[in-house]
């Protein structure tokens, strides 16, 4: 068993995720950034400008690789076309490490596009934990898979949701993408305690953090990648740190994707966060359920303000140019 | 089947539904033995977060790469054609970038739709904006390289043409129409849809991976289409010369006019000769 700090991942410090409205900043300014995260299917293309923004920034800059189709739960196993795709871009852009999510996209051939939750069984761990060691070793880099935002969940289940992961990290040898946010909205929609997650976890396999702001509905908390990050994120963002040690932090902004300076503050107040904590001993203490927004403010979101997305707007031909005759 | 596996078929065939699942008692029940609900939300409605999220995301992916088709249908028209294609074809690829790849034929077989040939003019048009856009690169013919071709291997040569390249016959000036359709989102000004006229389109990707829409005369496009099936260049010609015959005289100077043209926009980005060295 590797007792290694994160797997033996390197320690990148805050990052960002690459979003398609910040690349002329990003390639005309080229501000100080530790690394930024791309979502590898927006860049398993053949060509055109995806690409060339691609190269650019690997000139500069750090850059490591989230997917959000691989579907490693699904009925069926991983799709071969979509790994070799993505192992040509892990070749293309060489991270240490290459994440995914514990869920499913679809069955019977549908792809739904949605991180869907598993129930946490037996079978289930079976199922993900032989998948993602094969991915892992197809990829030939490490394999790490990340916590989602659930709004359902299943009768089946006969454990938590970190014992869960737990078992399949462990069963597999891959790392954890540990979505601190993801933790904090699947606690208030399920009604567990969050901190019990962040302590239940094996430290040593998470490779990253992510954090992000969501919807709060009253009833329930959408995972939108909206706006700020919470006060009592940042605060299960610390006990994370304490428990882990310096980790690879990374904010994901993918709705109402602010300018890029505003997402630099929201990295650094990470940076600042994650430096307080490495100074401090972790502090086991009782923390109390976080408490529920008005449930009356339900229904009142517009269905545009429901949706959620990973990745930001993708790029379109209409963000090349305006179509233009010669 | 593992039981895993017949849970999520049956979630997937609900969360394909369109409109809110009903809140039947045999529904309910069935869901119930599946998922959990809590105190704020009943088993059905924690499925339906995620069916809406399907149809939402799904329309969203389609507005935003089907602009001009949505813009000549307005929104109710358009609403029911998305759902037409979406309960028809499920999503099967990973990438919401191939979502709409079936949408110009679904056009083209939905007779109740107002001006159908229109709207599959525009779908077949901004889905070879989509194909062009992330098409694979290609070099540029070096200026010289086809004037240095010596006739006779003209009979077997062939060109190669850029990936990022479509050719495109329409029956209205439809990528006219989606600049004006463009406009008028920021200026609101009202867009008569135009009357037809045909026209012979190259939607491509420039060098500098900026996409254009140029319009190009029959006996060129003509070219072009042979070129585009592997004729070899001698062929390709003579059917370009033959689809001018009855209008120009001085056919020789235009093929040399549209090659230069072709090798400088970018559309021919190699030539391949034929090797006919006896291997023995």
């Amino acid at each position: 068993m590797t007792e290694a700090p994160r797997l033996g991942a390197p320690d990148w410090g805050v990052g960002v995720g690459l979003r398609v409205p910040h690349y002329r900043h990003i390639l005309s300014r080229q501000p100080d950034v530790d690394f930024f995260e791309i979502i590898g299917e927006n860049f398993m293309v053949a060509g055109g400008k995806p690409l060339y923004h691609l190269e650019r920034v690997l000139e500069r800059y750090r850059v490591i690789l989230h997917g959000v189709s691989l579907s490693i739960g699904g009925p069926e196993p991983p799709d071969r076309d979509y790994l070799r795709r993505l192992k040509a871009l892990v070749r293309r852009v060489r991270p240490p490490w290459v994440s995914d999510h514990f869920c499913w996209c679809g069955a019977g051939g549908a792809h739904l596009h949605d991180l869907l939750p598993l129930p946490y069984t037996t079978e289930a761990v079976r199922r993900v934990a032989e998948r993602a060691r094969m991915v892992q070793d197809f990829l030939e880099v490490r394999f790490a898979l990340e916590n989602t935002s659930s709004y359902l969940a299943y009768t089946s289940s006969s454990m938590t949701e970190w014992e869960f992961i737990s078992e399949v990290a462990e069963r597999a040898d891959i790392g954890l993408m540990f979505d601190v946010n993801n933790v904090y909205v699947a606690a208030y929609n399920h009604g567990f305690d969050p901190y019990a997650y962040v302590r239940g976890i094996p430290h040593r396999r998470v490779v990253q953090v992510h954090l992000a702001g969501h919807t709060n509905l009253g009833k329930y908390i959408i995972d939108t990648h909206r706006g700020h990050v919470i006060d009592p994120v940042w605060d299960l963002y610390r006990e994370t740190i304490e428990l882990c040690g310096p980790v690879s932090t990374l904010i994901e902004w993918d709705d109402e994707i602010p300018d890029f300076p505003v997402l630099m503050a929201e990295a650094e107040r990470a940076r600042a966060t994650r430096d307080g904590a490495l100074g401090q001993a972790p502090a086991h203490v009782a923390v109390p359920l976080p408490e529920r927004a008005d449930a009356s403010n339900d229904g009142a979101a517009t269905g545009a303000e429901r949706m959620w997305a990973q990745g930001g707007p993708r790029e379109l031909p209409e963000d090349a140019a305006p179509f233009e005759t010669p | 089947m593992t039981e895993l596996s017949k849970l999520q078929g049956f979630m997937a065939e609900l969360l394909r539904r369109r409109g809110a699942l009903p809140k039947d008692a045999e529904l309910s029940r069935l869901v119930a033995q599946h998922v959990s609900g809590n105190d704020r939300l009943s088993p059905i409605e924690q499925l339906e977060i995620y069916r809406e999220q399907f149809w939402l995301r799904h329309t969203s992916a389609l507005v935003e790469d089907f602009p001009g088709l949505g813009g000549i249908l307005g929104q109710e028209d358009w609403q029911r054609l998305v759902e037409g294609y979406l309960l028809e074809r499920a999503p099967t690829s990973f990438s919401l970038r191939d979502l709409g790849e079936g949408l110009p034929a679904f056009v083209e077989r939905s007779t109740w739709l107002p001006e159908r040939r229109l709207c599959t003019d525009m779908a077949r048009l901004e889905w070879a904006y989509v194909e062009v856009f992330d098409a694979p690169d290609a070099g540029k013919l070096e200026p010289d390289r086809l004037a240095a071709l010596p006739l006779d291997a003209w009979e077997t040569a062939r060109c190669v043409l850029s990936p990022a390249l479509r050719l495109l016959p329409v029956r209205y000036p439809v990528a006219d129409l989606r600049r004006a359709l463009k406009r008028s989102t920021e200026n609101g000004e009202a867009v008569p849809l135009p009357a037809e006229m045909p026209q012979n389109l190259v939607i491509y990707r420039g060098t500098n991976l900026r996409i254009f829409d140029k319009e190009v005369g029959d006996a060129a496009f003509g070219l072009l289409h042979a070129l585009a099936e592997g004729e070899p260049l001698l062929t390709a010609c003579e059917r370009a010369a033959a689809v001018a015959a009855a209008r120009s005289e001085t056919i020789e100077s235009e093929l040399q006019g549209w090659f230069a043209s072709f090798g400088e926009l970018g559309f021919i980005v190699d030539v391949r000769v034929e090797d006919r060295t006896d291997p023995l």
